[in-house]
């Protein structure tokens, strides 16, 4: 269950809709410090991140005033994006909450139980409600449709009219009464006024009584409108298409959820590692402080989702989603195997390849780039750290070439072995059996060499093994 | 739309009637009430088709009449949203037509009229495509398509549109005129 693409739809739909909605209130005159639209998107955007918060934590996150936030929420409750919930309840009832929100916040949040009064007190929560935001928001796209379409081809809408003088209004129902015998026109039944039809709902006033010019003015008008939202809106369709098959997130009533959150908080804090994606998925849900990374703890569900892919396959939907989906977090993690198999030896380019081609499909364009880059990076710093090793073993080599003009009586040994005696320290020659015989020569001229090299015993080592036949050749 | 279906009516007969063919004149009253009267539930009543049942007569004090419960089959039409009628045009103006299909009014307003279809004014006030080979005006028949129904309890009246496939007018006009 991820709520990523629903926390998409729900950005989506808060700047197409109510970007420019402001809250003020009634008395007060609109002026340009009161001017707060984009409120509402922000709030929206808040809640994404939340699952029940209680509205004065909320107000005080987003350091607004607890009132106008209530506002914001009341009018987002009547467009039915946000279910809430009311209940009095003392210290205590608080305090489950707080537990519960600590519980999905992975302990991050801030304490408050201080500061509740032993008094009752009612407390207000709110949550996204998906699912019906999910309704919603189809149901306003498909009547916004309709009514363009509608107006455009003319159909099944009922004609009215206005009378000029009174304002009265009649539909064609009423034509039967409103004929005159006189003249070709219908009258008013008050004052006996000629009746303008009033064709005009949404295209502009000016073009007056629906001559055929200013129909076809009017058409064209609106045919621009339902373009203009379609290729407006695509973001939006494009999200709900998205969303349509997934499973809706669902945090049930606040008491559900609460019950369900300080549950899943006990089970997280006995073993963390047994639900871990369960907690990871709520945790990115709810965020006590708003950054903007919280999510990042979702990558490895985000690879493993289809629904990044299909995201990921629109080049201009997927901004926001790239966000929350870090590629320095996949990197490091493919540093991190590199560097475990560059002591192996291994050549970088296989593991490489066999990584990212699970993710070059989810990533974007872009990404891939920034990858290879890394990559040639990586690389250099391997071929760079090759050299190293390689280098150290020449000058090895080396000396022990001296050791070995020195000890030439040793000759018959083999020289990898021969080697080894040059490598190790004293302590690990009690190790080797097979070494026994010809230990004790060695030592005599290359005690210094040794324990220069003991601080590189391990390194040393594991590059001998392989060095082997090179180092025969040189 | 027609429907054949059984309706039931207190009928109130005047005592002159009473005789031998009470029955015979209890039938054509109740013909010559519920004929062509519209009721918002049904629609027309256009003809009744049998009488089910006469019930027992109640004599009212004081007036000698009676009045029998009568069940009868009729025929009814109800114009119903989306449906297509056939209709003679009545009246043309600026504004639109009237069209009559059978004891339905219809009105069609000139934005539910085809685009090319122009209002041309005059003796014989008239809707005409610009090539002058549709025309519409009075006693032209017209199919058109019902977009609303307003049922009172005792009328009932319908908004129709030609703007629409296989719409429009179905004679020739000269031939109607």
């Amino acid at each position: 269950m991820s709520v990523e693409p629903f926390n998409r739809l729900v950005k989506l739909a808060a700047r197409a809709f109510y970007d420019d909605i402001t809250m003020k209130g009634d008395n007060q005159p609109k002026t340009g410090r009161s001017d707060n639209r984009g409120m509402a998107v922000v709030i929206l955007d808040a809640l994404t991140r939340r699952q029940w918060v209680r509205e004065e934590d909320l107000a005080k996150d987003l350091k607004l005033h607890s009132k106008q936030l209530r506002r914001t929420l009341r009018f987002f409750e009547e467009e039915k994006l946000v279910t809430r919930d009311h209940r009095r309840e003392t210290a205590k009832g608080a305090k489950i909450f707080s537990a519960a929100v600590a519980a999905t916040s992975d302990g991050q949040q801030t304490g408050k139980e201080g500061e509740e009064k032993q008094k009752m007190h009612t407390h207000s929560y709110c949550c996204l409600d998906y699912a019906q935001i999910y309704d919603v928001v189809r149901y306003r796209l498909h009547r916004m449709k309709k009514k363009l379409k509608d107006e455009l081809e003319d159909r099944n809408t009922v004609q009215e009219y206005i009378c000029p003088d009174c304002g009265r209004r009649y539909n064609a129902f009423d034509a039967m009464r409103l004929v005159s015998p006189n003249d070709e026109y219908f009258h008013c039944e008050n004052c006996n006024a000629e009746l303008v039809a009033e064709s005009d709902k949404l295209a502009a006033e000016e073009m007056g009584d629906g001559d055929d010019n200013a129909r076809r003015r009017k058409r064209e008008k609106l045919r621009d409108m339902l373009q203009k939202m379609e290729v407006q809106l695509k973001p939006l369709m494009d999200q709900l298409a998205r969303v349509k098959d997934l499973p809706v997130p669902e945090f049930g009533s606040l008491q559900a959820w609460e019950a369900r959150a300080n549950a899943a908080g006990r089970a997280a804090n006995g073993d963390s590692g047994a639900n871990d994606s369960s907690k990871s998925s709520q945790g990115q849900g709810y965020g006590g402080t708003p950054m903007p990374f919280l999510g990042e703890t979702r990558v490895e569900v985000a690879l493993s989702g289809v629904e990044v892919k299909e995201e990921d396959s629109k080049p201009d939907a997927a901004s926001t989603s790239m966000k929350v989906l870090p590629p320095w977090m996949i990197k490091q993690g493919m540093n991190l195997t590199k560097e475990q198999r560059g002591e192996v030896k291994q050549e970088p380019k296989v593991d490489h390849n066999s990584t990212p081609s699970g993710l070059s499909d989810d990533k974007k364009s872009k990404v891939n780039d920034k990858e290879d880059e890394k990559d040639i990076q990586d690389a250099y710093i391997q071929a760079y750290y090759a050299a190293f090793i390689k280098r150290q073993q020449e000058q090895e080599a080396e000396k022990k070439k001296q050791q070995e003009l020195e000890n030439a009586s040793n000759a018959p040994n083999d020289i990898s072995s021969d080697r080894k005696v040059g490598m190790k320290s004293k302590r690990q020659e009690d190790e080797r059996d097979d070494d026994v015989e010809w230990e004790e020569a060695p030592t005599t001229g290359t005690s210094e060499t040794h324990k220069l090299n003991d601080l590189n015993v391990q390194a040393d080592a594991s590059g001998d093994d392989e060095d082997d036949i090179d180092w025969e050749e040189g | 739309m027609f429907f054949h279906i059984v309706l039931e009516r207190n009928m109130q007969l005047h005592p002159r009637h009473f005789g031998p063919n009470l029955r015979d004149k209890l039938v054509a009253k109740l013909m010559k009430d519920v004929e062509g009267t519209c009721s918002g539930r049904h629609g027309f009543v256009v003809a009744i088709t049998g009488v089910d049942n006469i019930g027992k007569g109640l004599i009212r004090d004081g007036t000698g009449f009676v009045t029998f419960p009568v069940k009868y089959q009729c025929v009814v039409f109800r114009p119903f949203k989306g449906e297509i009628l056939e209709a003679v045009v009545t009246m043309v103006n600026k504004m639109g037509f009237f069209a009559e299909a059978g004891p339905v009014q219809i009105f069609v307003s000139n934005h539910l009229i085809p685009d090319d279809m122009e209002f041309q004014s005059g003796d014989m006030p008239n809707y005409t495509t610009s090539d002058g080979s549709v025309k519409i005006q009075k006693d032209s028949e017209v199919r058109l398509k019902i977009i609303g129904t307003r049922v009172d309890a005792t009328e009932i009246f319908c908004i129709g549109t030609i703007k629409d496939d296989f719409l429009g007018v179905i004679n020739d006009p000269g031939a109607a005129a």
